[in-house]
């Protein structure tokens, strides 16, 4: 956030700003304002944190789908770029997810994992294929196949993002995870507010993270740009026709 | 409360160490390119 970051801007330093004192007031309305829930106790304070991260990986992961569309119909450099830095993003809010989830299920549910519950193995097969495509970015290769097949692979793992949300709905027998609190208006007052600070907070987050893994993507092609065009040089500087 | 402390610890911790390293990756790669080809603003391709 400092002005001589490399990836930072006016902009950045504003979503960042923004960021801390959303998540100082979020800590304040989790831990001091809110009240222990009836059913939940204590535990409701993973709620402000676990449902925004989770609700914002979709978010993510669909503006990763919008940007592959980009490339693959209109060879957008902007939208690849824009792929690889929402994937990664929403593989750290994904993977939190997880991790939060367990620990919140914990004390809810008595258990941190249950391989039979539809929405904790399709989230984790959701993390896993995600993951799948940061390490296809890591395969060395022509740029503009590795974008076109990263493209794909961001347009089919898609399909299993509403999987995952629908799932506690469409699979309710086979699921300890509550269905949507959100849509069913369960939470209000002190608490519906911290959960509205959980999704301020934590988009705000998002975004800071995202332009600066977007920028992050650009130095890195640019850096790999000029690689090959100082290969290509000493090829030509040996007499090698290229 | 124990548990809703150290979920809140984890995630913070991991939010802070993956904006670090953003910060880092981004200081050593614009390091390495041009200061006016830092920056995404059009492309010639």
């Amino acid at each position: 956030m400092s002005p001589d970051t490399p990836t930072g801007s006016t902009t950045t330093r504003v979503f960042g700003t923004a960021t801390l004192f959303s998540m100082a007031l979020l800590l304040c309305a989790a831990f001091w304002w809110s009240e222990p829930d009836a059913q939940q106790g204590d535990a409701v304070r993973l709620f402000y944190l676990h449902v925004p991260v989770a609700i914002l990986e979709y978010v993510a992961f669909v503006t990763a789908g919008i940007g592959s569309v980009a490339y693959l119909w209109k060879r957008s450099v902007f939208g690849d770029l824009l792929a690889h830095a929402a994937v990664e993003v929403g593989v750290v809010y994904s993977g939190l997810t997880l991790v939060t989830g367990a620990i919140w299920g914990r004390p809810t549910w008595g258990t941190y994992w249950d391989w039979g519950d539809v929405r904790l193995v399709s989230t984790l097969i959701m993390f896993l294929v995600y993951v799948g495509y940061l390490a296809l970015r890591q395969v060395p290769g022509d740029p503009h196949t590795r974008a076109k097949q990263a493209a794909v692979v961001a347009l089919v793992a898609l399909v299993n993002v509403p999987i995952v949300n629908r799932s506690v709905e469409w699979w309710a027998n086979r699921t300890l995870h509550q269905k949507s609190t959100l849509i069913e208006g369960k939470i209000e007052d002190i608490n519906a507010f911290a959960t509205f600070l959980g999704f301020v907070t934590f988009t705000l987050l998002l975004v800071w993270l995202m332009i600066h893994r977007f920028r992050i993507g650009w130095l890195q092609r640019e850096v790999d740009r000029r690689g090959l065009e100082q290969a290509l040089d000493e090829r030509r500087a040996e007499g090698i026709e290229v | 409360m124990g548990y809703v402390v150290a979920g809140w610890i984890i995630a913070l911790t991991v939010f802070f160490l993956y904006a670090v390293s953003l910060m880092l990756r981004g200081r050593r790669l614009a390091a390495q390119v041009p200061p006016d080809r830092q920056r995404w603003m059009t492309t010639d391709e």
